[in-house]
Parts: C-alpha cells; structure tokens; sequence
C-alpha cells in the first residue's frame, strides 16, 4: 500500500476502550517519527453502545485534515458480535485490511463479507482472558493491526503501554504480541456466494423539517430504537425457581421486564443492555446471564 | 419500608414515564432513580431539567424518552425556569379560575445542582416556588466524562481529580446540600438512594404533597463513573447506605428523622474497595474516611432525636 495518509477506523463498544487502541497507535505512530492523529466519534450513547475510533497516519507531513474518516484503508473491529449488526466494512478502500476479533473460522468469516479486501482473524478474546484475565481486548487487537498492516511497529507500542499502564503495561505487550502471532491473514473475493447481510439504517430528519423550538409531540418514541444490540450477555429465566416477586422488574434500569400472562416474568431482548442486575438482584437465582453468541 | 415484604413490587405502577430506548450506560442507576421518581409524580407534571446525563441520554432529538412535559434547560437553571412554569402556572389559575393540580418539578446532576445552578436553586427555595427539586448525585460531572464536583466524595479519582504520584483524588469533602437546602427553612428536604425504590417513591410523593418547595437528594449509582461492575450497581447503592457513607434521612419542617438506623454499620472499606474510583487509597486514608463517616452518621442521628420544642 504505497500511501501518503493511512486512515483506519476502530469498532468497538463504550467501555472496551477502542478509544485507548486509537490512542496507542497514534502515540507509537509518533515515537517512530511520524505524523499522527486519534480521535472518537461522539454521541448520546453509553457503555456497551457500539462506537467508533479514528485515526490518520502520515509520514510525509503533519496531519492537517481535520474531517472525519469516511473512507478508512483500515478497519478493526474490537468486538465480535459487531460483525452480524453494522456494516463494518462501509466505505472500506479497495485494497484495504479488514481485521476482525472472532473465535469464528476464517473460512466462515469471509462468507460475512464481499470486497476485494485482506482479511485478517485473531481470537483475541482468549488471549487477553489467558494474559490480563480480563475480556478486554482493545490492546490486544494492537498486535493483529501490526501483524496484518505493518503500520505501526511492535516495540513503539511499549512506552506508550508503559505511560498508560505501569505495572500492567508488561502483560498487555505481551498479550499484543501473542496476537500477532497468532492472527491469520487471508484475502476475501469481490464475488462469489456470499451470506446475505442487512442493517438498519437510521434515518434523521433534516434540519428544516424539525418543528421550531424543536418540539417533540411523539412521546416516548425512543421506544423505536434497540438498544438490545449493545449487550455482550442476555438474562435467562428458571421460572421453576421464580416466585413471581417482581424485583428483577423493578431494577431494571431499561423498564424492560414485564410480567407475562402465566405470571412468570421477562425481559424484552430488544431494549436490554445485559447489565446482569436482574440475575444479581433476584432472591432465588432464578435468572442466569448467557453469554451473546 | 425496603424490607417491608418481598410482595411490595405489586404495588408498584407499571406505568412508565421513561421509555425504553434511552440511552443510559448499561446498569445506569441514575435512569434507575429517574425511573422511580416519575413513576411517584404521574402524569400531571412539568419537568424542567438540566443538562446532564439524564437529559442527553432522554432526548437524542427527533427522538424523546420522555411521557410527561418536559423542557430541557441549560446547566445551570433548571431551577430558575421551574420558578417561571410554576409563576406562569399561578397566573393562568388567576385569570381561568381552576386548572389542574399539575406539580413542577426542577431536576438537575450534582453539578447542576451543588455547583453551577446553586444560586438558581437558592433563589427559587428562598422565593417559596411550589415546586420539587431532584438531586441525581452521582458524584461527579458523568456526562462530560468523570469531572470533579463538590460531591465528589473525599478520595475519590476524577479526570479532573486523578489520583497518582502526587495527588490521592479529591482531596476536598462532600458538600452537604440538603444542609444547604434545609437552611432555606423550606418545609421538605429528603436523602434517598437509586437502590431503594420504594424510599425513592415514598419521598417523591410526600413531596408532591407538600405546598412549597422540597428538595430530594438521590445518591446514583453510575458503574462507569465508580468503575464498579454494572451488575453491582444496586449492591453499591445498598453499601453506601449501610456503612453510614450516605444515611437516609428527612428534614420536614426543620426537624430530621433518620430514615434507617443501623445499630452497627459496615465497615466503610466494604464500600471503598468494591469501586475503581477508591483503588488507590491507602490504609490510613481509609481510617480517615471511616472516622468522618462516623462523625457525620452520629450528626444526624443526634439531629433526629431532638425534637422541636425542646
Ligand atoms: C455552562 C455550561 N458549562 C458546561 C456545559 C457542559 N456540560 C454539559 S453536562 C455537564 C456535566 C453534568 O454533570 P452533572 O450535573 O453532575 O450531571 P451528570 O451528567 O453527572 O448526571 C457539562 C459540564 C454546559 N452544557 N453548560
Ligand atoms: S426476581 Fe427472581 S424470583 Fe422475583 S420475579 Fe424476578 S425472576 Fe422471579
Ligand atoms: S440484564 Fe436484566 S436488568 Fe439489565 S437490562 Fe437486561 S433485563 Fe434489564
Ligand atoms: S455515565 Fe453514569 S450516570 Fe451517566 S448514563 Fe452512564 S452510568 Fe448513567
């Protein structure tokens, strides 16, 4: 890839630290001597929303564009489930590297996509539950974007890690170097038979159709929007255990367990965040919080 | 009232005022106390609401969460405009005769509240508006990401405060605003916390009874800004209660009653060490933390038991 600007674009979820991986690189990017810059993409949503990160790399001059990233040469995508709900690969150059975090086989992740890219899978989440012994994996992911990209080296990483890190800056380095190691580099084809994908795509109003004052007369029409998609975990019910006291209901913090006609109690899976306080807060430990396939 | 019978939920509404689909943080206990606060209001209210949290993660505009009137205001005057729906409110029944019962309400974040809109707040108490302000004290300035603000409890790691080589965190202690609040000689000031629903309920609808202005403190318990599991949010709100960090109590009228008593209180350590924003504090800190904590609870304890008259 013989360019003068290198633009990738992270996704990850509000508190999985994208935003930190964006930054790392950008710092190791400058320790090299080159030009970088790192910057979020705000809006109104929380942990466990899916978010973006971005950064520009150059080695000619100083990053002087200060637009957002439309069309990244570059794309990481930090948390697996992200794959099957946001077309991660809009507006990726042709040519360019799409690195994913999947315990998925590759030959089972290229069916996900068609482009004339470079596909590269590392199981990062193992790694980082084996080295940090948490599932964090926004450093981690470092390793695969080195091993797939060469943009960065692996050594400039470590002063950045140890200013961010201290005393934990040893095993993140070490959990970006096994996934380098670790991660497999493949190519995905244009065409062939690939497993339809769809999105929902949301739409705005322009500015001139918002009414003045900027009133809203629909009440409660955030009910419209799922935030079902931000979870990593989704509640079970043992209803031979429930005794049907409502408590789980009441602590909900999306109001999204309601009682069912047989009175044994639910959660609507289109709003809930995974949280794990229903599972937590039930007297008899009828709810159970399953992992998001 | 918490422990009252595990059946208590039943009698809880299922209305909701706060529709799915706002965009709290995951486990967020602050929309949780929101929850719980509308719900005790009902429909015939006026919200006038700081910015903040709750007001970004309700109304992504062309969208709302919200199911009673509500007008979003800047950070600092949500009390300020609460005076003037109210003012407006006391016009139209002049002219129109009766209208109905509909009660204002001001809510804001500590920020809002303890720094920022404080003098709008004084104004409106000292002024006798009758109105409920709503404290959700989540102990820092959350939306704009973990600022300090004069709730942020002594010891605890803000951006703005960050603990490392040659700071511990906030080295400043909690301003006590329903002291504050109360020294206006309003007629209802209440301490509740986002884990104790019916407490929560019980406070709001006393206060909507009351004519005049009530102020109610809700400690929220926001896992990102405390870097404690989300799950844990309601087990930390429980912890603060019963360590005495934040005591349950009302001042009607100017006399307090403590709401629960607890004979023996946990250690504050089981409070501090379950949350990131404490990690750093050392043994000694900690002492010093649990001896204020005791001093404090033992304040407003003995506040209770004076009666008016003696
Ligand atoms: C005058 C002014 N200064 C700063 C801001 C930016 N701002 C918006 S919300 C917020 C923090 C709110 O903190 P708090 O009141 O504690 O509520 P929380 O978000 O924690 O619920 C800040 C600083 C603003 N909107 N207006
Ligand atoms: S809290 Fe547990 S026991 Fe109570 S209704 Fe919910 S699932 Fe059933
Ligand atoms: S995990 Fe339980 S409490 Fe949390 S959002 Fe989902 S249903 Fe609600
Ligand atoms: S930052 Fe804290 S208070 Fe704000 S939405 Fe998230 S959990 Fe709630």
């Amino acid at each position: 890839m013989k360019n003068d600007i290198i633009e990738i674009r992270w996704h990850g979820r509000g508190g999985q630290g994208a935003v930190t991986s964006a930054e790392l690189t950008a710092l190791a990017a400058i320790h090299e001597g080159k030009y970088a810059q790192a910057f979020p993409s705000f809006g109104p949503e929380r942990r466990g929303a899916p978010v973006l990160a971005f950064n520009r790399i150059r080695t000619d001059r100083a990053v002087r564009e200060r637009s957002g990233i439309i069309k990244p040469d570059i794309v990481v995508v930090i948390d697996p489930g992200l794959v099957s709900l946001i077309n991660v690969t809009d507006g990726l150059k042709p040519g360019g590297t799409l690195i994913v975090n999947s315990a998925r086989s590759v030959e089972d992740l290229q069916q996900d996509f068609s482009g004339d890219w470079k596909l590269a899978v590392v199981d990062a989440a193992s790694i980082a539950k084996k080295l940090l012994g948490v599932n964090i994996v926004n450093t981690t992911m470092l390793g695969a974007l080195i091993k797939a990209t060469e943009v960065i080296d692996c050594d400039s990483l470590r002063e950045p890690l140890e200013e961010r890190f201290g005393a934990r800056a040893k095993s993140n380095f070490e959990a970006c170097k096994q996934a380098a190691e670790n991660t497999v580099i493949s190519e995905i084809t244009p065409s062939g038979d690939k497993r339809p994908r769809s999105f929902a795509v949301e739409k705005l109003p322009k500015w001139n159709e918002l009414p003045v004052g900027c009133v809203v007369t629909d009440v409660g029409n955030t009910k419209a929007f799922c935030t079902g998609n931000w979870k990593s975990q989704h509640p079970e019910w043992l209803d031979s255990k429930c005794i049907k006291c409502g408590i789980c209901s009441i602590f909900c913090p999306e109001g999204c367990i309601k009682q069912q006609k047989d009175g044994f109690f639910r959660a609507d899976l289109f709003y809930c965040k995974g949280c794990g306080i229903c599972a937590r807060e039930c007297w008899t430990q009828a709810i159970k919080m399953v992992e998001e396939a | 009232m918490e422990t009252l019978s595990v059946y208590v939920p039943k009698l809880v509404t299922n209305k909701e005022y706060i529709a799915s689909g706002h965009r709290a943080c995951s486990g967020c206990g602050e929309v949780l106390a929101l929850r719980y606060v509308c719900k005790a209001l009902g429909r015939n209210t006026i919200i006038s609401n700081a910015t903040g949290c709750m007001e970004i993660i309700s109304s992504p505009l062309p969208e709302t969460a919200w199911e009673v009137s509500w007008i979003h205001t800047l950070f600092e005057n949500a009390a300020a405009v609460a005076s003037g729906i109210e003012s407006g409110l006391k016009a139209l029944k002049r002219k129109h005769g009766y209208i109905k019962d509909v009660k204002v309400v001001a809510m804001g974040g500590d920020g809002a509240t303890a720094d920022i809109g404080l003098q709008a707040l004084s104004g409106a108490l000292e002024r006798g508006h009758d109105f409920i302000y709503v404290c959700f004290d989540n102990e820092a300035y959350m939306n704009t990401g973990i600022q300090r603000s004069s709730e942020t409890p002594f010891g605890a790691s803000t951006t703005t405060a960050p603990s490392g080589k040659v700071s511990m965190g906030q080295h400043t202690w909690k301003k006590n605003m329903a002291a504050i609040a109360a020294a206006h000689n309003i007629p209802y000031v209440a301490t509740s916390c986002s884990s104790y629903p019916f407490d929560i309920m019980y406070k709001i609808e006393k206060a909507r009874k009351v004519k005049g202005p009530s102020y109610i403190h809700i400690l929220s318990v926001c896992p990102t800004g405390w870097r404690c599991p989300s799950s844990d949010t309601i087990k930390m709100g429980r912890l603060a209660v019963e360590t005495g960090v934040f005591p349950l109590y009302e001042i009607e009228n100017g006399e307090y009653k403590m709401n629960f008593d607890y004979p023996k209180l946990r250690p504050v350590e089981d409070y501090l060490t379950a949350q990131g924003r404490f990690r750093h504090l050392t043994k000694e800190q900690i002492a010093e933390i649990q001896q204020k904590v005791i001093v404090e609870y033992e304040k407003i304890k003995m506040l209770s038991s004076r009666k008016k008259g003696k």
